[in-house]
């Protein structure tokens, strides 16, 4: 079963591919339709999840290359279960936000179902081979979509964001392999290789040296200060859809997979370098909490801000305790859900206004309610209020990580202030104030289909916010058989 | 002797005199259409004739020609890449008068005829003979376009050039010969047996793999390559990057495998530094071209250091590398000239600035282009990744850490001057509006290529059997 999350969003990709261009009003449905059986199919499999019981759960395994131990392996824990609840969540609400694109629609919806369909290959596959090769997938699809549906410095943009996780994803790759070599019975079989290792680890000197290619690596894509500078760029010339996806989902797989890889089997390597990693993602947060407090483009501040808030999540990675690596799971999702509201909501006052400058507005929260609400709702979210799963995951993160690095801890309480400042400045220039007439033909979000994709991800924020024993439940176990 | 062994050749030989005296009767008067019809036709029987044969290996001639499992995969190669490259020549030339395209038939069948022989060769006069009956075809197609400066500039340099490296050879050959006795590969393998320090013989296999070097374009042997690439015919170069570049690793394989095997802890030596300045070379080179003849031909150097990895790398693991990647790496660049055969005529230019907006003017080839340039670049799912996968783990498992370095961060570099491309045709606005047609049988050509660089990236398993079956006898 698992293995119709990947293969329905490509079947849906390619059917778009058959359907005549004539036929336009076709094409939405079919991509919409493609979400939400993911969806429903992800809900299905939370239901069916059993937190207590340990290892992998709905497991399938395909041999696949047996010449070189590859296998179509895949299957949910607590961690990825959760992620996949994310990208469920995201990608549904960001098809209703792609559907509405004008131009080439249908290259558009196309090249979406790909990069949803690799998202999730890359969050169920249990093979570092097929993890790899998802991963990288989901390359083809973002340079056209940033280069050709953007705006502002598309081209540089897209190259740039192209180039950087390329980059990253081929010394991580040199890493995959080494690991392949080294563990020396020939499989890529990612839950073998991490029971092989927990009771057979390398040397300490191949730990450390494996660990940094997959740090580095998969660094770039969690934006991993100063590996960041490609993702605002990125995000602001993204067209919405895009920037909801990758700023709420693609860039947790480098997180992702920092646990799976480098912490699941490379404890004694990642321990080498936690204070590093720790120190970067300190400085991360309060660097892209600095640049984002100056940032006249709301893309751009929401581009440092996510660059600031992954700081975060690699900052409760670093840590490596079961409080802190849970921690960084939930904010993961909670930042992932929330970075997503918060695109959708840009998108939706730009596709109008073209404008999107943190001056250009002012007293939306009249003339748009729903839109300034849910703005308004996604910055507290983001600043780590109560009530908000965000606020639980921070905090679970500073509690796990204070005995190891108090003073870390202490930057990081001071970046959840300037976030404060860029977003309560943000809301209150935007939503707050004189209004500026220009923006008369500012219309609300009306229709059920302009309010779904708002209501789905604030409310998931919320409910988790409320419950976040209903993720912790999932997280934390998985954690703790993931660490030593 | 076992005749039945050179159907093929037979095949071929007859199809090229039938194409001779066709010309000589007709005259200029003679129908293209018909003449492709002949060529197509002797395909079929050619790739027939090789599927009957593929399970029956022997040696005719006093063992001087073979035909192994190894042989019968390249015979296949060959015909299918020229197969498609007479496909594609025929709508390059059509729109330019094509009533000599007789002749450019005859002679890239000439060449084919030479790579046939070529694979089979089990000494040395067998192959350098081989090898003069493709090198000449090519001098004379790399010119075939007589208006053209460029064209005869690149003929003219690859002859000089190429004369240089057949010179090479014949002169390693004639050492061989002085010590050994003998240019059959197997009393020459015994002489190396016999006297393994001799100097002469390094001196010999020195010259010979230098010459075969320059066939593959290698550092520091790849000079000429550019130039010609840049100036000869489309489907010339389509044959030239694929089906010539082929026949040299087959025969390096073949040398370096059999006759030259005392010599592997040099090969282990010289390969690697081979590999790692061809990668730099062509990579580097790439990035400031702004001719995407050019820039493929600087790309094709670049994939000849991938491809020397293999030879670098230890057999079992390198030579099944070579041949998968060599298999993606033909499929790309097939799918590539194919598209600029078909577009050549509408844009009138080889600079990339020309295939701007060409996503609206011709979205499948676009597309197509997108897809197997994406594939060189060795981005998953498409075939070309499974090639540098596989060619990297080699180099791995060979302990080659270092190289397999330098050939990982050359793929970013590569990714970028290939998006180059993708980006004049997907992001740029067209400069004329008006849309291209594609016939339909150049759709089902193009259609399969791409099929195959989509199948070959996802079904590894399948085309790796293909593979190992090709290198039992090794």
């Amino acid at each position: 079963m698992i293995f119709l999350l990947t293969w329905i969003p490509f079947v849906a990709a390619f059917l778009i591919l058959l359907t005549p261009s004539e036929k336009k009003s076709a094409l939405p449905i079919i991509a919409k339709t493609a979400c939400l059986l993911t969806f429903l199919l992800t809900i299905g499999f939370l239901w069916r999840f059993r937190p207590d019981q340990p290892g992998y759960q709905f497991l399938i395994r395909i041999e696949w290359f047996p010449a070189f131990g590859i296998a179509y392996q895949a299957g949910l824990d607590g961690i990825n279960m959760t992620l996949c609840l994310l990208h469920a969540l995201v990608s549904l609400a960001g098809v209703f936000t792609a559907a509405r694109e004008k131009k080439r629609l249908k290259e558009y919806l196309f090249f979406y179902l790909i990069l949803v369909g690799a998202i999730y290959g890359v969050f169920t596959c249990l093979d570092l081979f097929f993890l790899y090769l998802f991963y990288e997938t989901t390359l083809i699809p973002l340079y056209p979509m940033i280069g050709i549906w953007g705006s502002k410095n598309k081209e540089y943009g897209a190259m740039q964001l192209t180039l950087f996780i390329t980059a990253g994803a081929a010394l991580a790759l040199f890493g995959i392999l080494l690991l392949y070599q080294k563990t020396g019975f020939g499989t890529f079989d990612l839950i073998r290789i991490t029971e092989h290792l927990k009771n057979a680890p390398f040397a300490a000197h191949d730990q450390n040296f494996l660990a940094a290619l997959i740090l580095i690596g998969f660094g770039v894509i969690a934006s991993l200060w100063p590996l960041h500078s490609w993702s605002p760029i990125g995000y602001a010339a993204a067209p919405t859809s895009v920037s909801m996806l990758h700023a709420g989902v693609l860039k947790k797989m480098g997180p992702y997979l920092i646990l799976r890889i480098a912490l699941a089997c490379l404890p004694a390597g990642m321990a080498h370098w936690s204070t590093l990693l720790a120190v970067l993602s300190g400085i991360g947060i309060l660097y892209a909490g600095y640049a984002a407090i100056s940032q006249k483009d709301l893309k751009f501040m929401v581009g440092f801000s996510s660059v600031s808030h992954m700081g975060y999540v690699l900052l409760g990675i670093a840590a490596m305790t079961v409080t802190s690596v849970s921690g960084a799971v939930l904010l993961m999702f909670s930042h992932g859900v929330m970075a997503a509201a918060m695109f959708a909501v840009i998108g939706f006052i730009y596709e109008q206004t073209h404008a999107r400058g943190v001056f250009d507005f002012g007293g939306l929260g009249k003339k748009a309610p729903f839109i300034s609400m849910s703005f308004i709702m996604a910055s507290l979210a983001s600043l780590g209020l109560p009530g908000f799963s965000n606020f639980v995951a921070e905090l679970l993160i500073f509690i796990g990580s204070w005995e190891k690095s108090p003073v870390l801890v202490g930057l990081a309480v001071l970046g959840v202030l300037i976030t404060a400042i860029y977003l309560l400045r943000a809301v209150q220039h935007v939503c707050y104030g004189e209004f500026n007439p220009k923006w008369n033909q500012l219309k609300d979000a009306v229709t059920w289909q302009e309010k779904f994709p708002f209501v789905l991800l604030l409310g998931a924020l919320l409910l988790f916010g409320f419950w976040p024993q209903g993720l912790l439940r999932l997280i934390q176990p998985a954690v703790g058989a993931m660490l030593p | 002797m076992n005749f039945s062994l050179l159907l093929p050749e037979w095949i071929a030989l007859g199809t090229l005199l039938i194409l001779i005296f066709r010309e000589i009767l007709n005259g200029p008067k003679s129908r293209n259409s018909s003449g492709i019809a002949i060529l197509l036709t002797g395909t079929a029987l050619l790739l027939l004739s090789l599927f009957f044969l593929r399970n029956s290996p022997g040696s005719a001639f006093g063992g001087t020609f073979v035909l192994d499992s190894f042989a019968v995969f390249f015979k296949i190669f060959f015909s299918l890449a020229a197969f498609v490259v007479l496909v594609s020549s025929r709508f390059f030339f059509r729109p330019l008068g094509g009533e000599k395209t007789a002749e450019f038939f005859l002679i890239l069948w000439c060449a084919l005829l030479g790579m046939l022989f070529l694979v089979s060769a089990n000494d040395f006069l067998i192959l350098f003979i081989a090898l003069e009956i493709m090198t000449l075809s090519f001098y004379i197609l790399t010119a075939y376009q007589k208006g053209n400066l460029a064209s005869i500039e690149a003929g003219v340099k690859y002859l000089i050039l190429g004369s240089l490296a057949s010179a090479f050879i014949i002169y390693g050959i004639g050492l061989l010969y002085v010590v050994a006795g003998s240019t059959h590969f197997d009393s020459i393998q015994a002489a190396f047996a016999a006297q393994p320090g001799h100097k002469l013989l390094l001196l010999s296999a020195l010259l010979i793999l230098s010459g075969l070097c320059f066939k593959v374009a290698a550092v520091p042997f790849q000079l000429w390559a550019p130039d010609v690439y840049e100036g000869a015919p489309v489907p010339v170069v389509a044959f030239l990057s694929v089906g010539s570049k082929a026949a040299g690793f087959a025969l390096l394989i073949r040398l370096i495998f059999t006759v030259f095997t005392p010599f592997d802890h040099e090969r282990k030596i010289l390969f690697p530094v081979l590999a790692a300045m061809t990668i730099i070379y062509g990579n580097l080179g790439a990035v400031v071209q702004k001719n995407i003849k050019r820039l493929l031909g600087f790309s094709s150097i670049a994939h000849t250091g991938y491809l020397l990895i293999g030879l670098a790398a230890a057999r079992d693991s390198g030579l099944a590398a070579l041949l998968y990647y060599l298999l993606t790496y033909a499929l790309a660049n097939l799918a590539i000239f194919f598209v600029l055969s078909l577009t050549a005529n509408e844009l009138k230019s080889d600079q990339i600035d020309a295939f701007r907006g060409l996503a609206e003017r011709s979205p499948f080839l676009a597309a197509s282009l997108f897809i197997a340039l994406l594939s060189l670049a060795g981005v998953p799912p498409l075939a070309g990744f499974v090639g540098k996968f596989l060619i990297l783990s080699a180099a791995i498992r060979d302990h080659l850490m270092w190289l397999a370095l330098i050939g990982i961060l050359a793929i970013p570099i590569s990714l970028y001057y290939y998006l180059g491309v993708i980006r004049s045709m997907y992001l740029e606005e067209p400069v004329h509006t008006a849309s291209i047609t594609v016939p339909g049988s150049a759709k089902l050509i193009l259609g399969l290529l791409i099929t195959g660089i989509l199948l070959a990236g996802f079904f590894q398993s399948p085309v790796f059997r293909i593979v190992e079956n090709a290198l039992q006898h090794f």
